[in-house]
């Protein structure tokens, strides 16, 4: 193959690049954001800085993705901490775990998606939306919701924040294992078309797992849930701090 | 978390890091090569520029069984290598490869650019047979066989230690956050401290499928060279650049 067009590859392998060039649309893609009360000394530890924490309130999402471009159908689990950068109310996405190699290695190396692989799945099962985490075979995360309680009674348009700055913190080694990328990085989801949105009750349980430590931001108190049906897209990202150039 | 704690972070998620940091040190690493003869035309595409393939057409397809490795756990990978030059010295350049587990898989590709992704390859002995298989998304990709140690490696065990100590490559690609290539290097690396425990060859054959995202069928069989079966101790450390098509391109 020709310089050139190594140069033009999105990603490795050669012969079958794992992902196409961005931005990547996203259809039916389904959340159930558990929000519950936490250790603020805890998650003020897990933010890099100089991102500033917010509030006492953190968040564990599942996300159903049935049809992601260049990606597929598969699920995920989030740990997100809300946070300020430079003033501006952003949600620090913590930890990851998806299913399916293209999002994982796109994720970890376009944006910095901190993913790894576990086995998430949001179903409906008679009266709940659950959620369940596997990382290593052990079940670590379970959450669940009552399914769309307030169907026609409310507007939760304002609540959802899908447009919100998401921020990463990207880390990626030189071949000699010094780093060559330490960035924060921040994403905007664009043409963000909400198809319904449901709050509700909810509980969740995270177990230790030293591989997968949800757990080490503890839950004192479910606040709520937050079930959103939406099509979205993925863009690439933005630069917010270089670690290497301060 | 303070700058000093994120630049001494071996990897992401900050919150507990896929993969520390190297050297890695493999226990008992059983590794099972089927050598085979494929399109010379093809080959030539599948290798990028200045690495040169082998005049013969070579290709080795791989299974290695990985037990146990520091950092990285207990885990299986399948693959194809090019021998290839460069600048005229004998190289292997890993051409793809499939494995069951994240940690050497975020590692793989974001240390050296080794080509990895997501199936499930096996190696087992079933009765008489040395068995490779590796499944894709569903779907079997690969089956190799050979005898089970059906005859002693020529050289024995010191002929293949100095074999593995052979210069290997990958092409290293990762993008920038705006989508445009930020590294794309050709990587080089050896294996050191290295410990063959038992090496043996026989006859072997090969079935590769067509298969769009593991695509180790689109360099053809054309014919079987033969099989090797080693397990080794061994130590991967980090490596070196050998070519920079960023920097190349800027001139």
């Amino acid at each position: 193959m020709k310089k050139a067009d190594v140069l033009a590859l999105p990603s490795m392998p050669l012969q079958s690049p794992t992902f196409p060039r961005g931005p990547y649309r996203f259809s039916n893609r389904q959340y159930m954001i558990l929000s519950y009360k936490s250790d603020v000394k805890a998650m003020r530890e897990a933010l890099p800085e100089p991102l500033e924490l917010v509030g006492d309130t953190v968040s564990v999402q599942w996300l159903d993705l049935p049809d992601g471009e260049g990606f597929g159908a598969y699920s995920a689990v989030a740990q997100i901490i809300p946070c300020t950068f430079r003033g501006e109310e952003c949600n620090f996405v913590s930890q990851m775990y998806v299913d399916n190699t293209p999002p994982l290695a796109g994720g970890r190396e376009i944006w910095g998606y901190p993913m790894k692989n576990g086995k998430a799945s949001l179903h409906v099962n008679g009266d709940t939306l659950i959620g369940t985490l596997e990382y290593a075979k052990q079940q670590v995360a379970t959450g669940s919701m009552v399914y769309k309680h307030d169907t026609f009674t409310r507007d939760h348009s304002v609540d959802l924040h899908l447009d919100r700055t998401q921020i990463t913190l990207k880390l990626i080694p030189d071949i000699n294992g010094k780093p060559a990328i330490a960035q924060l990085v921040g994403i905007n989801f664009t043409d963000i078309a909400v198809k319904g949105a449901w709050a509700g009750r909810a509980r969740l349980e995270l177990t230790p797992a030293v591989n997968c430590p949800l757990s080490d931001l503890p839950v004192y108190e479910t606040v709520g849930g937050l079930q959103i049906v939406t099509d979205m897209t993925l863009p690439y990202g933005r630069v917010l701090h270089d670690y290497l150039a301060h | 978390m303070t700058p000093e704690q994120i630049l001494n972070l071996p990897s992401m998620p900050a919150a507990s890091p896929s993969y520390p940091m190297g050297p890695y040190r493999f226990v008992d690493r059983e590794y099972m090569i089927i050598t085979y003869e494929t399109d010379h035309d093809l080959l030539r595409q599948a290798v990028p520029e200045p690495l040169v393939p082998n005049v013969d057409g070579h290709v080795l397809y791989e299974w290695i069984r990985m037990p146990d490795s520091s950092g990285f756990g207990d885990y299986t990978e399948s693959g194809l290598v090019i021998p290839c030059t460069f600048n005229g010295e004998p190289i292997n350049f890993t051409a793809q490869m499939y494995l069951d587990d994240e940690p050497p898989i975020s590692a793989g590709r974001e240390i050296w650019g080794f080509p990895k992704k997501y199936a499930l390859p096996k190696i087992e002995v079933a009765s008489d047979t040395l068995t490779g298989t590796l499944q894709y998304a569903g779907q079997l990709v690969a089956m190799g066989t050979m005898g089970f140690k059906y005859q002693v490696a020529p050289g024995g065990v010191q002929a293949t230690a100095q074999g593995m100590t052979k210069t290997q490559c990958n092409l290293k690609i990762i993008p920038d956050v705006d989508g445009s290539p930020k590294i794309c290097q050709l990587v080089a690396y050896n294996l050191t401290d290295i410990t063959v425990k038992g090496s043996w060859i026989s006859p072997a054959r090969l079935q590769l499928i067509p298969h769009v995202n593991a695509p180790v069928a689109d360099l053809p069989i054309k014919r079987i060279i033969g099989g090797k079966h080693f397990i080794a101790d061994l130590t991967l450390p980090h490596g070196r650049v050998l070519f920079d098509y960023v920097k190349d391109q800027a001139g």
